[in-house]
């Protein structure tokens, strides 16, 4: 199985070949009137969560950058307990929503799923694994585990997101991440097939 | 019988010599007011093998003083601890740093953003992505972990009202490889490719697989893969119609000059052999300033 995807693989990164690929413009459908009331509420969900991370971040001895990676990792570390003790009993679902999260684990399985998607599988195979780990939230994305490249065709597809927040993939869970502690603030499990 | 031993043993010691010597040699012109710079791709990971080829690259500063060395990714392996960063970059590249020469790094997907783009020798100024220029080159690091609209589009707006001659876009996972072990990022390259046409980007380079490799001009546009700045995945490259020069027996790092409309380059191994030299000349008049006549490239 692991040759015949490396083989078709190869094959489609030969010169010359056609490849179909989703189209990454004007992705984003019109919303009907529940999928736009369900993307306000994911955004409220989301300017809470920043104002908070902004907020206990204010608290800290400012740092923009630093000569010293020490420095920067302790400052990410301090922030990062003061946002798991900010918000201590939270679970799955916090941010996504179980009706958000149905949303967006059709959008992830269309973008998987559908005719030409061979290339958004591919920008998820072709990394290093990550490490594995227990996803859940207020968990830390392990420094030292590689990232998996979230595909640019989904990313189109759903709601943006601050810069201060990341969409990841581990395993089969789709993650919230927190850009600057690495801190799952969310994730929907079994969501990417 | 003593002598003759001797005599031959010293005649080989000075044939190595030579060869390493004659292996180092610079093949770049080194004109006056022209930029210069280095490339290096997956270098983060404190072996011996890195600190030598960063030596190499400190030996060849004496000889074409480049200004700055753009980073490729991966740039710390492993971890983001203060040992790590020693170790697996300020230890190795001392003697560059040492002598005023900057990184510009961009993000692999063993990076830690977080930290990375904070750590001010890194120059990324805490944004995952950012143009810079030199002379009249634009530099564009990309972060290819995360190509999201928001990127797509600052791209594109910057792509557009870049005024410079040559157009450089450089970040992690390469459009075009010819290694097994990763190859080419064909989503990525579905959504780059028509903006680096569009916009006359003439060179992109990349690292993510563990080899050197220069592929045909695609579309007008040279891509360079070096990612064995550190990381080696010896045996790897299956050179295809795609590869015009392809190395992947040892670390290399990439030197480049630009000078008016000709861009000139070398990669060097750890050991000091050139395993690839060559022009690239811009095409001023026509076609977006795409570059379209390649000459004098050499393999070995």
């Amino acid at each position: 199985m692991r040759t015949l995807f490396w083989v078709l693989a190869i094959a489609s990164g030969l010169p010359g070949k056609s490849i179909l690929v989703p189209t990454i413009q004007n992705e984003k459908p019109a919303l009907s009137a529940q999928e736009a009331a369900l993307t306000k509420d994911f955004s409220d969900r989301i300017k809470a969560y920043i104002a908070l991370q902004k907020k206990l971040e204010a608290s800290l001895p400012g740092l923009k950058s630093s000569n010293d990676s020490a420095e920067i990792a302790s400052h990410a570390l301090t922030l990062r307990v003061m946002i798991i003790e900010a918000r201590p009993n939270l679970q799955q679902g916090n941010i996504f929503t179980p009706e958000m999260s149905a949303h967006f684990k059709s959008t992830i399985r269309k973008t998987f799923q559908e005719p030409g998607s061979g290339v958004v599988r591919r920008t998820v195979q072709e990394g290093d694994p990550p490490k594995p780990i227990v996803v859940r939230v207020n968990g830390v994305y392990p420094d030292d585990s590689p990232v998996i490249t979230t595909p640019p065709t989904l990313l189109a597809r759903l709601p943006e997101l601050p810069k201060e927040l990341t969409y990841r993939i581990l395993g089969h869970a789709f993650v919230l991440l927190d850009n600057k502690t690495n801190l799952i603030v969310d994730f929907i499990p079994d969501a990417i097939p | 019988m003593q002598d003759i031993r001797r005599f031959l043993r010293s005649t080989l010691i000075l044939l190595s010599l030579s060869l390493v010597l004659q292996g180092q040699k610079l093949t770049l012109p080194l004109r006056s007011g022209s930029v210069r710079l280095a490339a290096i791709g997956d270098m983060g990971n404190g072996t011996t093998r890195q600190y030598e080829l960063a030596g190499m690259m400190y030996s060849f500063h004496e000889k074409f003083p480049f200004d700055f060395v753009v980073m490729l990714g991966d740039n710390i392996y492993g971890g983001n601890t203060s040992t790590d960063f020693k170790n697996k970059f300020e230890l190795p590249y001392k003697m560059l740093l040492d002598h005023g020469v900057k990184f510009y790094a961009s993000l692999g997907n063993h990076d830690n953003a977080a930290v990375e783009k904070a750590y001010k020798p890194f120059n990324m100024n805490d944004q995952q992505y950012y143009t810079f220029k030199k002379g009249n080159v634009q530099f564009f690091a990309l972060d290819s972990n995360y190509m999201d609209p928001k990127e797509l589009a600052w791209l594109t707006k910057e792509l557009q009202n870049s005024g410079a001659d040559w157009k450089i876009c450089y970040f992690h996972h390469p459009l075009y490889s010819s290694a097994a072990f990763h190859g080419s990022s064909l989503e990525l390259r579905q959504i780059l490719e028509p903006l680096f046409v569009q916009h006359g980007v003439q060179v992109v380079l990349a690292g993510h697989d563990h080899v050197y490799e220069r592929i045909k001009a695609q579309k007008g546009i040279y891509h360079f893969v070096a990612g064995s700045g550190g990381e080696l995945r010896r045996g790897d490259l299956r050179k295809t119609e795609l590869t015009e020069v392809g190395y992947d027996q040892d670390q290399v790092f990439l030197l480049l000059e630009i000078s008016g409309d000709e861009l000139n380059f070398q990669a060097v191994s750890r050991v000091g052999k050139t395993v690839d030299s060559g022009s690239i000349h811009r095409n001023s008049k026509s076609n977006g300033g795409l570059a379209t006549e390649q000459r004098d490239s050499r393999a070995n």
